[in-house]
């Protein structure tokens, strides 16, 4: 097809450069990159990895993916003009403000509105009384309240809320609202809540527990339990965690405007903006058609924004009520009360290996801290179990967890969500067990590594898996042989890894059921911009910029002239929201089947207009060519413009649904993903053995995200999770009272790591490249954070021979476990206590054989597409391709306890001895 | 969060500042000075004994010169920390207050005269209700101590400055001003052992200025500090050292003097400590030891008092390090 037919239509002089066509901004149609000067580059990502091939390699164009993009809303944020929660300002706005619990635990009796009603200024005052419907994150768990409507739970549970012309009369309408409470006996420590009480923090009717204060618990025993009854050396500790809280820079803020149009639109920086959508067509009792969820710039969510909130309700009803727009901005101690960070935690742990150096079982007990109330728990309670099942081989797996009701703020999920505490606890038990074994833990890490395409023990489907490369660039980069068990003393490195899901396979409201998980819908008009409707919540972590950065990459465009349009409900298709390190996984899935849609019709246009065969056309900068000449071809736009004759904007929609996986069993569903994350980190530490602070001098961290799609923002998703993942290892702790009261709610006694105490990272990207993740991305949100709790502890422990198991490792705590070991070696000073040291046993040997076999297998099994299945258990001599509950007479596979563990249960354990109110004979209710 | 109104009083020299707190003392109305406010306005926002009338001191030309024996009251720690004049181990405390922003604002009479500091005291409203307020604040309930209960006298809230024991060890002497003249004091007269009370500041009195002997470049020492982090914390505990030695080879003009901070509701100079330990011929493990001994933290601070105790020990030597062969 030659070129004068292509324009014909134009006028045009001979010899002069064609017009521009129309949309093409003229003769300078290229926008310019910014400068990237300034950002760190990752080390090690960039050696050539053997890939594979991905469903999605045809679809690329070299626009955008795999290059360093900055955040296609990072230009809003960086000047200042990026609006957030407290930054929406309507006009004739209203004030509003919460009156909080000052008791723990207590009924209320009655309040007393009238005084507070009458000061001028004050325009209404809510209670609970009215909104009695109840809400949550969860279906099956929903038990909160827009205000308390007969009891507290906590202190600043909330009781009522005013709306008033300005904040002091609020403040003001606030003190004079009268509640007369019965005080009643508050539950802070978690063991108590095992047991039966009186009054138990809520009701759940027939699903309720006995009559304690056990919201959830779970009984799992996989595997063979032989093995465990007799091993060659067990690691056992006892673990607690300090709850800690996301920390992020914006406090929760909203505003509720009731407009003209009688429909309620809802700014808010929410991560889940379909499930408050939900939340508040229950407690409004309106149906969800009459509301707008916008979500404003998030300041940070990491979790502690993807539950539907009390809040926000309140802010709703006060709109409805005055007519008028209210806004309610939190103070930083209103942050803490509302929480939902991650779980105060008491961790068993027993690891168990055999002579050949192999993990025969792990076993595990978590007691987790709920709080006030359920928020994500029942998934929490489960992810402290199943999360630690892969990366490595493991002959059995037994756990007993349980999350129990406390009078304190609600704990929910937090960047890491439910994996954090337990992978810690595991890491470091393989330290300790490869301590007694004398061998490099890194070896017999890489030794007991599950290969790609495999089954874990319980069942999950693990596709791409990185994680040996992940080992290997670490130990290369920090230069582990010189290093490890070599520094002198109080100079110490430690190994870590993580495994993380990329996002929850089961979504977390299945009504309607089969509804996709995301949804991206695409609209281009003439001009060639292409807009997309999403509702995944950009909150930081650069989804706006992924499904731009995927369009983009499909059609052939510079991202410049991708607009993401992801705010308000009433134009954006459903989506989940952004938790469990989903929405690279799934939106950006949902963006390249819609764009495959208009890819389709714009190479159909092109075809018709150059009369060639679709199937020889391929698409490029801006281009649409034959692929065996590409003078043979026409522009995008032009293309675009023949696909819009007689119809006019080209639309589209894709859509992500996962595809079916997973055992069968009670809680099979729980940590069930589609692809999982893969990391392993090195930190370098100085500890001083005379004051007990540890400094973190360098981290090297090797994370496998399938593919980077934007390193850039991989990278800062790593060097982020070690900051927030530092300050729940060495600092950072929600500290309370015996009895109950939480004594840092501030930023300055609640201790984030500042840049003084930020360590050099080195982040190195594997990509692993996942056959069902987008062009083979997975996650890096979450998966990041794990590892860093455990290098840390293991490098402590390099450096001064100490084992911690209680986190934050404050100073004042490690110089007790000093203090204690000088004591009892009877040493003068804390700087003769003795450095570890390490000596290969025979092990080490069969160990390296073992992983060099086991690299050779793995290098196989990804780039053979004939594998054929592997089973967890292989390597403890059973056959690869047959589950092992087939062909083993005593495995076990049981989700409910055994009289016999129930004669001598572990701490979590023993809240199966209660008996469920529903199973209860008649006559045990009372 | 929002701090109740004030009325603010912006005097340009000292004795129209004087002339203003003296008619309020008169009127017997409530007032607070204002230096640099980096800890006076965050105790506004949470309603920590707030007054209805603020007089700040920034305007006051005099209150700002510095040179090497005079600090004014309103001097920058920032410039402090950089000033060419200072000791060093001034210059040392300086530079480890909080962070570079708090010191570009907060003042050395501010950071001499910081209120005491409490977790049961140092919280928004709402929280202080949950706990019935408590003696330090106790809005109208006389509520009792929360740290040590049942003895409604003192208050134990801990003062966590770091400026103080440099100075004491340097042996400053500070000047105030008031509605009833002029006074100038040894800094280890000036404070008092009550979290309320602190010092002997009179209602409407200010500090001036503090001035240093003109030999105290003849002093050597260290200021060690106790922090969780190395940005923002207050003090956990401090340990400031001075010594001067007239004759290396010889111990008898050998003067010693050592201060703690961050311990106790007061900085204190350990003088009894000094002189038993110079008499004794003590080494630096036996001085940190009693030192040790010396200081009875309570457990009102992110550490527990029995590990600031502790460390206090370790700071010592720290701080001594640089006598080693000497003592």
């Amino acid at each position: 097809m030659s070129k004068d037919k292509e324009i014909k239509g134009y006028r045009q002089q001979p010899g002069k450069i064609p017009f521009a066509k129309p949309g093409s901004g003229g003769r300078e149609p290229f926008s310019k990159l910014r400068d990237l000067e300034m950002i760190p580059k990752s080390e090690g990502g960039y050696r050539a990895q053997p890939k594979g091939k991905n469903r999605h390699d045809h679809l690329l164009t070299g626009s955008t993916i795999g290059r360093r993009t900055p955040l296609v809303d990072s230009n809003w944020k960086v000047t200042g003009q990026a609006k957030y929660g407290d930054d929406i300002r309507l006009p004739n706005e209203l004030i509003g403000r919460i009156l909080r619990s000052p008791h723990h635990y207590a009924r209320i009796r009655s309040i007393d509105t009238s005084e507070a009603e009458s000061i001028k200024g004050v325009l209404a005052v809510e209670t609970g009384q009215k909104h009695t419907d109840l809400f949550g994150v969860l279906p099956v768990t929903k038990d909160e309240h827009a205000m308390a409507v007969d009891k507290v739970r906590h202190v600043g549970d909330l009781v009522a809320c005013v709306a008033a012309e300005n904040e002091s009369v609020a403040l003001e309408a606030l003190r004079k609202i009268k509640v007369d409470y019965e005080v009643l006996n508050p539950i802070i420590d978690m063991k108590k809540s095992l047991k039966d009480v009186e009054e138990p923090i809520h009701n759940r009717g027939k699903y309720h527990i006995g009559r304690s204060n056990v919201q959830k618990r779970v009984f799992q025993e996989f595997g063979n339990f032989e093995s465990v009854k007799n091993p060659y050396v067990s690691s056992k500790s006892k673990w607690k965690y300090a709850g800690v809280n996301h920390g992020f820079t914006e406090p929760h803020a909203v505003v509720a405007d009731w407009e003209p149009s009688g429909r309620l639109t809802l700014y808010t920086p929410q991560q889940v903006p379909h499930y408050v959508h939900r939340s508040l067509a229950d407690v409004l009792k309106i149906p969800m058609h009459q509301i707008n969820v916008h979500r404003t710039f998030v300041g940070g969510g990491f979790g502690g924004k993807s539950d539907p909130f009390p809040h926000e309700m309140c802010a709703a009803i006060l709109a409805r009520k005055t007519g008028r727009p209210v806004r309610i901005t939190f103070d930083r101690d209103e942050v803490f009360y509302t929480n939902r960070g991650r779980h105060p935690s008491h961790i068993e742990m027993n690891l168990h290996a055999d002579k050949e150096g192999r993990i025969c079982g792990i076993e595990t007990d978590a007691l987790i801290d709920g709080g006030g109330f359920a928020s994500f728990g029942h998934v929490t309670t489960y992810y402290n179990g199943v999360l630690h099942t892969a990366p490595y081989e493991i002959g059995s797996f037994h756990y007993t967890g349980a999350r129990v009701w406390t009078n304190k703020p609600a704990s929910g999920a937090m960047r890491g969500h439910g994996a954090v505490n337990s992978r810690c606890a595991v890491e470091l038990g393989i330290d300790d067990i490869c301590e007694q074994l004398e061998v490099d833990p890194i070896t017999f890490r890489l030794a007991n590594l599950l290969p790609p395409h495999s089954s874990t023990i319980t069942g999950f489907r693990i596709t791409s898996i990185g994680m040996r490369d992940c080992l290997e660039k670490v130990r290369e980069a920090c230069d582990w042989e010189q290093k490890f068990r070599k520094l002198p003393f109080g100079h110490g490195i430690g190994i870590g890894c993580g495994f993380f899901i990329s996002g929850s396979g089961l979504p977390i409201h299945w009504d309607p059921n089969k509804f996709p998980h995301a949804t991206v819908h695409l609209k281009i008009d003439m001009d060639g911009g292409v807009t997309i409707h999403t509702g995944a919540a950009d909150i930081g972590q650069g989804s706006d910029t992924v499904v731009a950065q995927s369009v983009s990459e499909v059609l052939g465009l510079p991202i410049e002239m991708i607009r993401v349009k992801s705010r308000d409900s009433d134009t954006s298709p459903v989506d989940l929201g952004s938790y469990s390190s989903r929405v690279t996984f799934m939106n950006a899935n949902a963006a390249i089947s819609a764009a495959i849609k208009i890819r389709d019709e714009l190479i159909k246009a092109t075809a018709d207009i150059c009369n060639v065969e679709e199937k020889s056309l391929v698409i490029g900068d801006r281009r649409i060519y034959q692929k065996k000449d590409p003078a043979v071809g026409v522009s995008y736009l032009e293309a675009l413009h023949k696909a819009q004759e007689e119809r006019g904007a080209l639309i589209s929609s894709g859509a992500y649904r996962t595809p079916p996986m997973g055992g069968v069993h009670k809680g099979a569903a729980a940590g069930l993903a589609p692809a999982y994350s893969f990391s392993a980190y090195a930190a370098e530490v100085k500890v001083d053995a005379e004051t007990g602070i540890t400094e973190v001098v360098k981290v090297w961290a090797a994370h496998d995200c399938g593919r980077a799609l934007n390193p850039l923002s991989v990278e800062g998703q790593i060097i982020g999770s070690c900051h927030m993942g530092l300050g729940q290892v060495l600092t950072e702790e929600m500290r309370y009272t015996k009895k109950g009261n939480l004594l840092n709610p501030n930023l300055l006694e609640y201790k984030i790591p500042t840049i003084h105490e930020m360590p050099e990272v080195v982040p190195i990207i594997v990509e692993s490249n996942d056959p069902e993740g987008p062009f083979g991305a997975k996650e890096a949100g979450e998966g990041p954070l794990l590892p860093i709790l455990p290098a840390v502890c293991n490098a402590v422990y390099d450096a001064i021979g100490i084992r911690t198991n209680e986190l934050p490792i404050t100073p004042d705590k490690l110089y007790k476990l000093i203090e204690k070991k000088v004591r009892s070696l009877k040493l003068d000073s804390p700087l003769n206590l003795p450095n570890p040291k390490l000596n290969y046993s025979k092990l080490q040997n069969t160990l390296e054989d073992r992983a060099d076999n086991h690299k050779v297998r793995d290098q196989d099994r990804k780039l053979d597409p004939k594998r054929e299945p592997y089973y967890n258990g292989t390597i403890f001599g059973k056959v690869s391709t047959i589950p092992p509950e087939e062909q083993d007479e005593r495995w076990t596979l049981s989700v409910t306890p055994s009289e016999e563990y129930l004669a001598n249960p572990r701490l979590a354990g023993s809240a199966w001895k209660h008996v469920e109110v529903r199973h209860m004979k008649r006559g045990d209710e009372t | 969060m929002k701090s109740p109104p004030f009325k603010l009083f912006q005097p340009t020299s000292i004795d129209e500042a004087i002339e203003i707190s003296k008619k309020f003392v008169q009127e017997q109305e409530d007032f607070d000075w204002i230096a640099g406010g980096t800890d006076l306005l965050p105790n506004y926002k949470w309603h920590l004994n707030t007054k209805p009338n603020v007089i700040s001191l920034a305007s006051i030309e005099e209150l700002h010169r510095l040179d090497s024996e005079h600090i004014g009251a309103m001097v920058r720690l920032h410039d402090l920390a950089k000033s060419e004049f200072a000791h060093p181990i001034i210059r040392k405390a300086a530079s480890s207050i909080a962070s570079v922003l708090i010191r570009q604002s907060g003042t050395v009479g501010g950071n001499i005269a910081l209120d005491t500091r409490c977790f049961w005291f140092n919280q928004a409203e709402e929280w202080r209700r949950s706990i019935e307020w408590c003696h330090k604040c106790d809005c109208g309930t006389s509520a009792d101590c929360r740290v040590i209960p049942n003895q409604n006298e003192l208050c134990v809230a801990t003062y966590q400055a770091d400026l103080a024991p440099s100075l004491l060890v340097l042996n400053a002497k500070i000047h105030l001003c008031g509605p009833e003249g002029s006074r100038t004091l040894f800094l280890s007269e000036f404070f008092e052992l009550d979290g309320i009370k602190r010092n002997v500041l009179k209602q409407g009195e200010i500090i001036t200025h503090l001035t240093l002997d003109n030999d105290i470049s003849s002093w050597s020492g260290d200021y060690q500090k106790l922090s969780l982090r190395k940005s923002w914390d207050f003090p956990e505990a401090g340990v400031a050292v001075a010594w001067r030695l007239s004759d290396e080879s010889n111990n008898e003009n050998f003067e010693l003097r050592i201060a703690t901070t961050a311990l106790e509701s007061v900085p204190r100079l350990h003088q009894k400590l000094t002189s038993d330990a110079l008499k004794n011929n003590s080494t630096i493990d036996e001085i940190a030891s009693k030192l040790k001994k010396d200081v009875k933290p309570v457990n009102n601070t992110t550490f527990p008092p029995n590990y600031r105790k502790k460390m206090v020990e370790v700071l010592c030597k720290k701080a001594l390090g640089g006598l080693k062969g000497v003592l």
